[in-house]
Protein backbone atom coordinates (compact mmCIF):
# COMPACT_ATOMS: atom_id res chain seq x y z
CA UNK A 1 0.00 0.00 0.00
CA UNK A 2 1.34 3.35 -0.93
CA UNK A 3 1.93 5.96 1.66
CA UNK A 4 0.34 8.58 -0.53
CA UNK A 5 -3.09 7.19 0.20
CA UNK A 6 -2.73 7.94 3.87
CA UNK A 7 -2.21 11.62 3.27
CA UNK A 8 -5.23 13.90 3.42
CA UNK A 9 -6.90 14.14 0.09
CA UNK A 10 -5.36 16.93 -1.91
CA UNK A 11 -5.34 17.05 -5.65
CA UNK A 12 -2.38 18.89 -7.17
CA UNK A 13 -4.90 21.00 -9.05
CA UNK A 14 -6.29 22.60 -5.96
CA UNK A 15 -2.91 23.26 -4.53
CA UNK A 16 -1.87 24.88 -7.76
CA UNK A 17 -4.95 27.07 -7.78
CA UNK A 18 -4.39 28.24 -4.24
CA UNK A 19 -0.76 28.91 -5.08
CA UNK A 20 -1.80 31.04 -8.05
CA UNK A 21 -4.29 32.96 -5.92
CA UNK A 22 -1.62 33.49 -3.26
CA UNK A 23 0.84 34.81 -5.80
CA UNK A 24 -1.69 37.16 -7.34
CA UNK A 25 -2.57 38.41 -3.85
CA UNK A 26 1.10 38.86 -3.02
CA UNK A 27 1.78 41.00 -6.08
CA UNK A 28 -1.21 43.18 -5.22
CA UNK A 29 -0.23 43.51 -1.59
CA UNK A 30 3.41 44.30 -2.38
CA UNK A 31 2.19 47.22 -4.39
CA UNK A 32 -0.08 48.63 -1.72
CA UNK A 33 -3.45 47.53 -3.05
CA UNK A 34 -6.46 47.75 -0.75
CA UNK A 35 -7.12 44.71 1.43
CA UNK A 36 -10.58 44.05 0.01
CA UNK A 37 -9.14 44.09 -3.51
CA UNK A 38 -6.57 41.46 -2.57
CA UNK A 39 -9.21 39.27 -0.94
CA UNK A 40 -11.64 39.73 -3.81
CA UNK A 41 -9.04 38.91 -6.45
CA UNK A 42 -7.92 35.79 -4.63
CA UNK A 43 -11.51 34.67 -4.09
CA UNK A 44 -12.27 35.27 -7.77
CA UNK A 45 -9.37 33.08 -8.87
CA UNK A 46 -10.24 30.32 -6.40
CA UNK A 47 -13.90 30.40 -7.38
CA UNK A 48 -13.26 30.28 -11.09
CA UNK A 49 -10.89 27.33 -11.01
CA UNK A 50 -13.06 25.58 -8.47
CA UNK A 51 -11.52 25.55 -5.02
CA UNK A 52 -14.33 24.78 -2.62
CA UNK A 53 -15.07 27.46 -0.03
CA UNK A 54 -11.65 29.06 0.39
CA UNK A 55 -10.96 31.01 3.55
CA UNK A 56 -8.78 34.05 2.94
CA UNK A 57 -7.27 36.37 5.49
CA UNK A 58 -5.14 39.28 4.38
CA UNK A 59 -3.13 41.78 6.39
CA UNK A 60 -0.84 44.50 5.08
CA UNK A 61 2.19 42.24 5.46
CA UNK A 62 0.83 38.75 5.14
CA UNK A 63 -1.60 36.51 3.30
CA UNK A 64 -3.25 33.45 4.83
CA UNK A 65 -5.33 31.16 2.69
CA UNK A 66 -6.85 27.78 3.18
CA UNK A 67 -9.09 25.77 0.90
CA UNK A 68 -9.22 22.52 -0.99
CA UNK A 69 -7.31 20.73 1.76
CA UNK A 70 -4.32 23.06 1.55
CA UNK A 71 -3.19 25.95 3.67
CA UNK A 72 -0.72 28.59 2.69
CA UNK A 73 0.79 31.43 4.65
CA UNK A 74 2.92 34.06 3.03
CA UNK A 75 4.83 36.94 4.50
CA UNK A 76 4.81 40.02 2.27
CA UNK A 77 7.46 42.39 3.57
CA UNK A 78 8.60 44.67 0.77
CA UNK A 79 6.90 47.80 -0.36
CA UNK A 80 7.18 49.16 -3.81
CA UNK A 81 4.33 51.16 -5.17
CA UNK A 82 3.71 50.20 -8.71
CA UNK A 83 0.13 50.94 -9.60
CA UNK A 84 0.61 49.44 -13.05
CA UNK A 85 1.10 46.02 -11.44
CA UNK A 86 -2.07 46.45 -9.40
CA UNK A 87 -3.99 47.38 -12.54
CA UNK A 88 -2.51 44.45 -14.47
CA UNK A 89 -3.37 41.85 -11.80
CA UNK A 90 -6.84 43.34 -11.54
CA UNK A 91 -7.28 42.94 -15.28
CA UNK A 92 -5.90 39.40 -15.13
CA UNK A 93 -8.43 38.38 -12.49
CA UNK A 94 -11.28 39.78 -14.57
CA UNK A 95 -10.04 37.90 -17.62
CA UNK A 96 -9.70 34.71 -15.62
CA UNK A 97 -13.29 35.11 -14.52
CA UNK A 98 -14.35 35.36 -18.15
CA UNK A 99 -12.51 32.12 -18.85
CA UNK A 100 -9.77 33.57 -21.04
CA UNK A 101 -6.91 31.93 -19.16
CA UNK A 102 -6.10 28.35 -18.29
CA UNK A 103 -4.35 28.06 -14.97
CA UNK A 104 -1.05 27.60 -16.77
CA UNK A 105 -1.44 30.71 -18.89
CA UNK A 106 -2.57 32.65 -15.84
CA UNK A 107 0.58 31.66 -14.00
CA UNK A 108 2.67 32.72 -16.96
CA UNK A 109 0.90 36.07 -17.19
CA UNK A 110 1.41 36.62 -13.46
CA UNK A 111 5.14 36.02 -13.89
CA UNK A 112 5.15 38.57 -16.70
CA UNK A 113 3.39 41.10 -14.48
CA UNK A 114 5.88 40.48 -11.72
CA UNK A 115 8.75 41.10 -14.10
CA UNK A 116 7.22 44.22 -15.64
CA UNK A 117 10.02 46.76 -15.94
CA UNK A 118 9.74 49.85 -13.79
CA UNK A 119 9.93 53.36 -15.11
CA UNK A 120 13.51 54.29 -16.03
CA UNK A 121 15.41 56.51 -13.59
CA UNK A 122 15.50 59.51 -15.92
CA UNK A 123 11.73 59.46 -16.26
CA UNK A 124 11.25 59.32 -12.49
CA UNK A 125 13.65 62.22 -12.05
CA UNK A 126 11.86 64.21 -14.72
CA UNK A 127 8.48 63.40 -13.15
CA UNK A 128 9.68 64.47 -9.70
CA UNK A 129 11.08 67.71 -11.08
CA UNK A 130 7.87 68.43 -12.93
CA UNK A 131 5.75 67.62 -9.89
CA UNK A 132 7.87 69.84 -7.63
CA UNK A 133 7.75 72.72 -10.09
CA UNK A 134 3.99 72.47 -10.60
CA UNK A 135 3.17 72.19 -6.90
CA UNK A 136 5.41 75.18 -6.26
CA UNK A 137 3.33 77.15 -8.76
CA UNK A 138 0.12 76.05 -7.00
CA UNK A 139 1.50 77.29 -3.70
CA UNK A 140 1.99 80.73 -5.23
CA UNK A 141 5.60 80.65 -6.40
CA UNK A 142 6.54 82.64 -9.49
CA UNK A 143 8.13 80.98 -12.50
CA UNK A 144 11.69 81.34 -11.24
CA UNK A 145 10.69 79.70 -7.96
CA UNK A 146 9.12 76.88 -9.92
CA UNK A 147 12.26 76.41 -11.96
CA UNK A 148 14.33 76.28 -8.79
CA UNK A 149 11.88 73.84 -7.20
CA UNK A 150 12.18 71.68 -10.32
CA UNK A 151 15.96 71.58 -9.92
CA UNK A 152 15.62 70.61 -6.27
CA UNK A 153 13.11 67.97 -7.41
CA UNK A 154 15.83 66.44 -9.58
CA UNK A 155 18.20 66.32 -6.60
CA UNK A 156 15.45 64.86 -4.41
CA UNK A 157 14.62 62.02 -6.78
CA UNK A 158 18.31 61.29 -7.27
CA UNK A 159 18.68 60.95 -3.50
CA UNK A 160 15.62 58.69 -3.30
CA UNK A 161 16.76 56.46 -6.16
CA UNK A 162 20.39 56.01 -5.23
CA UNK A 163 20.55 56.48 -1.47
CA UNK A 164 17.19 56.15 0.29
CA UNK A 165 15.57 53.29 -1.60
CA UNK A 166 18.52 50.88 -1.59
CA UNK A 167 20.19 51.75 1.71
CA UNK A 168 17.96 53.49 4.24
CA UNK A 169 14.94 52.62 6.34
CA UNK A 170 11.72 54.42 5.58
CA UNK A 171 11.91 56.74 8.58
CA UNK A 172 15.52 57.83 8.23
CA UNK A 173 15.09 58.08 4.49
CA UNK A 174 12.21 60.51 4.83
CA UNK A 175 13.96 62.62 7.44
CA UNK A 176 16.94 62.83 5.13
CA UNK A 177 14.74 63.73 2.15
CA UNK A 178 13.01 66.51 4.08
CA UNK A 179 16.35 67.89 5.19
CA UNK A 180 17.91 67.53 1.74
CA UNK A 181 15.09 69.50 0.11
CA UNK A 182 15.26 72.27 2.70
CA UNK A 183 19.04 72.44 2.43
CA UNK A 184 19.05 72.95 -1.33
CA UNK A 185 16.19 75.43 -1.21
CA UNK A 186 18.12 77.45 1.38
CA UNK A 187 21.24 77.28 -0.79
CA UNK A 188 19.31 78.56 -3.80
CA UNK A 189 17.76 81.33 -1.74
CA UNK A 190 21.19 82.37 -0.49
CA UNK A 191 22.70 82.41 -3.97
CA UNK A 192 19.78 84.03 -5.76
CA UNK A 193 18.16 86.66 -3.57
CA UNK A 194 14.49 87.34 -4.04
CA UNK A 195 13.30 83.73 -4.21
CA UNK A 196 10.24 82.68 -2.20
CA UNK A 197 11.47 79.97 0.12
CA UNK A 198 8.16 78.57 1.36
CA UNK A 199 6.46 77.70 -1.96
CA UNK A 200 9.71 76.12 -3.11
CA UNK A 201 10.03 73.85 -0.10
CA UNK A 202 6.32 73.00 0.03
CA UNK A 203 6.29 72.18 -3.67
CA UNK A 204 9.32 69.95 -3.41
CA UNK A 205 8.19 68.01 -0.34
CA UNK A 206 4.82 67.20 -1.90
CA UNK A 207 6.25 64.35 -3.99
CA UNK A 208 7.22 62.74 -0.66
CA UNK A 209 3.60 62.63 0.52
CA UNK A 210 2.55 59.00 1.10
CA UNK A 211 -0.59 59.30 -1.00
CA UNK A 212 -1.27 55.62 -1.57
CA UNK A 213 -0.69 54.53 2.03
CA UNK A 214 -2.97 57.32 3.24
CA UNK A 215 -5.89 56.84 0.82
CA UNK A 216 -5.83 53.07 0.96
CA UNK A 217 -5.46 53.14 4.74
CA UNK A 218 -8.66 55.14 4.99
CA UNK A 219 -10.45 52.84 2.60
CA UNK A 220 -9.30 49.79 4.55
CA UNK A 221 -10.68 51.37 7.72
CA UNK A 222 -13.95 52.14 5.97
CA UNK A 223 -14.16 48.52 4.83
CA UNK A 224 -13.68 47.34 8.41
CA UNK A 225 -10.11 46.10 7.91
CA UNK A 226 -9.03 47.92 11.04
CA UNK A 227 -5.62 46.37 11.57
CA UNK A 228 -4.43 46.96 8.02
CA UNK A 229 -6.00 50.39 7.83
CA UNK A 230 -4.41 51.44 11.11
CA UNK A 231 -1.01 50.14 10.01
CA UNK A 232 -1.18 52.06 6.75
CA UNK A 233 -2.35 55.27 8.40
CA UNK A 234 0.42 54.96 10.96
CA UNK A 235 2.85 54.50 8.11
CA UNK A 236 1.53 57.62 6.39
CA UNK A 237 1.63 59.66 9.61
CA UNK A 238 5.22 58.59 10.24
CA UNK A 239 6.25 59.76 6.80
CA UNK A 240 4.57 63.13 7.37
CA UNK A 241 6.25 63.55 10.75
CA UNK A 242 9.65 62.43 9.45
CA UNK A 243 9.58 64.88 6.56
CA UNK A 244 8.65 67.64 9.00
CA UNK A 245 11.53 66.64 11.28
CA UNK A 246 13.94 66.78 8.35
CA UNK A 247 12.75 70.25 7.39
CA UNK A 248 12.92 71.44 10.99
CA UNK A 249 16.41 70.09 11.67
CA UNK A 250 17.89 71.85 8.67
CA UNK A 251 16.19 75.10 9.67
CA UNK A 252 17.71 74.81 13.14
CA UNK A 253 21.16 74.07 11.73
CA UNK A 254 20.86 77.06 9.43
CA UNK A 255 19.91 79.18 12.39
CA UNK A 256 22.84 77.91 14.46
CA UNK A 257 25.39 78.42 11.70
CA UNK A 258 24.30 81.79 10.40
CA UNK A 259 22.64 83.05 13.57
CA UNK A 260 20.50 86.12 13.69
CA UNK A 261 16.85 86.37 12.81
CA UNK A 262 15.31 83.24 11.47
CA UNK A 263 14.86 83.67 7.73
CA UNK B 1 -5.98 80.61 -11.19
CA UNK B 2 -6.05 79.11 -14.69
CA UNK B 3 -2.30 78.75 -14.43
CA UNK B 4 -2.63 77.02 -11.06
CA UNK B 5 -5.21 74.56 -12.39
CA UNK B 6 -2.91 73.79 -15.31
CA UNK B 7 -0.07 73.29 -12.86
CA UNK B 8 -2.31 70.97 -10.83
CA UNK B 9 -3.09 68.88 -13.91
CA UNK B 10 0.55 68.68 -14.95
CA UNK B 11 1.79 68.06 -11.40
CA UNK B 12 -0.77 65.29 -10.94
CA UNK B 13 0.31 63.62 -14.17
CA UNK B 14 3.91 63.74 -12.97
CA UNK B 15 2.86 62.29 -9.64
CA UNK B 16 1.02 59.42 -11.38
CA UNK B 17 4.24 58.65 -13.24
CA UNK B 18 6.16 58.58 -9.95
CA UNK B 19 3.75 55.96 -8.61
CA UNK B 20 4.03 53.90 -11.75
CA UNK B 21 0.45 54.29 -12.93
CA UNK B 22 -0.09 52.92 -16.45
CA UNK B 23 0.57 55.60 -19.03
CA UNK B 24 -2.89 55.45 -20.58
CA UNK B 25 -4.43 56.70 -17.33
CA UNK B 26 -2.17 59.74 -16.87
CA UNK B 27 -4.57 62.14 -18.50
CA UNK B 28 -7.63 61.11 -16.52
CA UNK B 29 -5.59 61.25 -13.32
CA UNK B 30 -4.54 64.75 -14.31
CA UNK B 31 -8.14 65.74 -14.93
CA UNK B 32 -9.10 64.47 -11.49
CA UNK B 33 -6.29 66.44 -9.86
CA UNK B 34 -7.10 69.58 -11.85
CA UNK B 35 -10.77 69.32 -10.90
CA UNK B 36 -9.88 68.90 -7.23
CA UNK B 37 -7.71 72.01 -7.27
CA UNK B 38 -10.30 73.98 -9.27
CA UNK B 39 -13.02 73.16 -6.74
CA UNK B 40 -10.71 73.81 -3.81
CA UNK B 41 -9.31 77.16 -4.85
CA UNK B 42 -12.63 78.27 -6.36
CA UNK B 43 -14.46 77.69 -3.10
CA UNK B 44 -11.65 79.16 -1.06
CA UNK B 45 -11.29 82.40 -3.01
CA UNK B 46 -14.74 83.05 -4.47
CA UNK B 47 -17.28 81.33 -2.24
CA UNK B 48 -15.92 82.29 1.16
CA UNK B 49 -15.43 78.70 2.34
CA UNK B 50 -12.83 77.84 4.96
CA UNK B 51 -9.90 75.69 3.88
CA UNK B 52 -11.38 72.65 5.61
CA UNK B 53 -14.77 73.01 3.91
CA UNK B 54 -13.12 73.55 0.55
CA UNK B 55 -10.92 70.47 1.08
CA UNK B 56 -13.96 68.36 1.95
CA UNK B 57 -15.93 69.42 -1.11
CA UNK B 58 -12.91 69.11 -3.40
CA UNK B 59 -12.30 65.59 -2.04
CA UNK B 60 -15.91 64.66 -2.73
CA UNK B 61 -15.52 65.91 -6.29
CA UNK B 62 -12.22 64.09 -6.85
CA UNK B 63 -13.51 60.79 -5.44
CA UNK B 64 -16.67 61.09 -7.53
CA UNK B 65 -14.65 61.55 -10.72
CA UNK B 66 -12.22 58.77 -9.75
CA UNK B 67 -15.06 56.31 -9.28
CA UNK B 68 -16.60 57.16 -12.62
CA UNK B 69 -13.25 56.83 -14.39
CA UNK B 70 -12.50 53.56 -12.60
CA UNK B 71 -15.79 52.04 -13.70
CA UNK B 72 -15.47 53.39 -17.23
CA UNK B 73 -11.92 52.09 -17.63
CA UNK B 74 -12.39 48.99 -15.46
CA UNK B 75 -9.29 49.51 -13.42
CA UNK B 76 -8.51 50.04 -9.73
CA UNK B 77 -9.90 53.32 -8.46
CA UNK B 78 -6.66 53.97 -6.55
CA UNK B 79 -4.92 55.08 -9.74
CA UNK B 80 -7.18 58.11 -10.15
CA UNK B 81 -7.86 58.62 -6.48
CA UNK B 82 -4.25 59.02 -5.38
CA UNK B 83 -3.49 61.27 -8.32
CA UNK B 84 -6.62 63.35 -7.77
CA UNK B 85 -6.15 63.88 -4.06
CA UNK B 86 -2.49 64.85 -4.15
CA UNK B 87 -3.11 68.57 -4.78
CA UNK B 88 -5.20 68.59 -1.61
CA UNK B 89 -2.53 66.93 0.54
CA UNK B 90 -1.64 69.24 3.43
CA UNK B 91 1.99 69.66 2.40
CA UNK B 92 1.88 73.33 3.31
CA UNK B 93 0.51 72.39 6.73
CA UNK B 94 3.47 70.10 7.43
CA UNK B 95 5.92 72.73 6.31
CA UNK B 96 4.48 75.61 8.32
CA UNK B 97 4.09 73.46 11.43
CA UNK B 98 7.73 72.43 11.26
CA UNK B 99 8.78 75.99 10.50
CA UNK B 100 6.86 77.57 13.39
CA UNK B 101 7.96 74.82 15.78
CA UNK B 102 11.65 75.42 15.17
CA UNK B 103 11.25 79.19 15.15
CA UNK B 104 9.57 78.80 18.54
CA UNK B 105 6.28 80.37 17.51
CA UNK B 106 4.26 77.74 19.29
CA UNK B 107 0.82 79.33 18.95
CA UNK B 108 1.24 79.54 15.18
CA UNK B 109 2.67 76.02 15.09
CA UNK B 110 -0.38 74.75 16.94
CA UNK B 111 -2.85 76.45 14.65
CA UNK B 112 -1.15 75.34 11.46
CA UNK B 113 -0.75 71.82 12.83
CA UNK B 114 -4.45 71.68 13.60
CA UNK B 115 -5.25 73.11 10.19
CA UNK B 116 -3.27 70.30 8.56
CA UNK B 117 -5.05 67.77 10.77
CA UNK B 118 -8.45 69.23 9.89
CA UNK B 119 -7.60 69.06 6.20
CA UNK B 120 -6.58 65.41 6.62
CA UNK B 121 -9.85 64.64 8.38
CA UNK B 122 -11.80 66.43 5.66
CA UNK B 123 -10.10 64.20 3.09
CA UNK B 124 -10.92 61.12 5.18
CA UNK B 125 -14.55 62.14 5.50
CA UNK B 126 -14.81 62.93 1.80
CA UNK B 127 -13.39 59.56 0.76
CA UNK B 128 -15.51 57.55 3.18
CA UNK B 129 -18.71 59.40 2.31
CA UNK B 130 -18.29 59.12 -1.43
CA UNK B 131 -17.51 55.41 -1.25
CA UNK B 132 -20.85 54.85 0.48
CA UNK B 133 -22.67 55.63 -2.76
CA UNK B 134 -23.68 52.38 -4.47
CA UNK B 135 -21.52 51.11 -7.33
CA UNK B 136 -24.57 50.83 -9.58
CA UNK B 137 -24.88 54.60 -9.70
CA UNK B 138 -21.40 54.92 -11.14
CA UNK B 139 -21.98 52.14 -13.62
CA UNK B 140 -25.04 53.98 -14.87
CA UNK B 141 -23.15 57.25 -15.07
CA UNK B 142 -20.29 55.62 -16.95
CA UNK B 143 -22.80 53.98 -19.27
CA UNK B 144 -21.86 50.46 -18.31
CA UNK B 145 -24.22 47.66 -17.33
CA UNK B 146 -23.33 45.25 -14.57
CA UNK B 147 -21.55 42.30 -16.09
Amino acid sequence: MEIRNCLPEETPGEREILELAMDAGTVLLENDAEIFRVEETMARICRHYGVESPELFVLTNGVFATGGGTTRVKHVPVRSTRLDKVAAVNQLSRDIEKGRYTIHQARQRLEEIREMPGKPAWLKILACALAAGCFCCMMGGNWLDCLAAGCVGVLLQALILWVCAPHLSRMIGNILCGGWVTFWCLVICALLPGRNLSPMIIGTILPLVPGIAFTNGIRDLADGDYISGAVRLLDAMLVFVCVAIGVGVVFILYHKVFGGAML
Amino acid sequence: MTLQVLAAILGTVAFSALFGAPRKYYLLGGVTGGAAWLIYSGLLHYAGCTATEATLLATLGAVFLSRIFAVAKQCPVTIFLVAGLIPLAPGAGIYWTAYYLVTDQLALARSSGFAALKAAFAIVLGIVAMFELPGGLFRTLAGRRKE
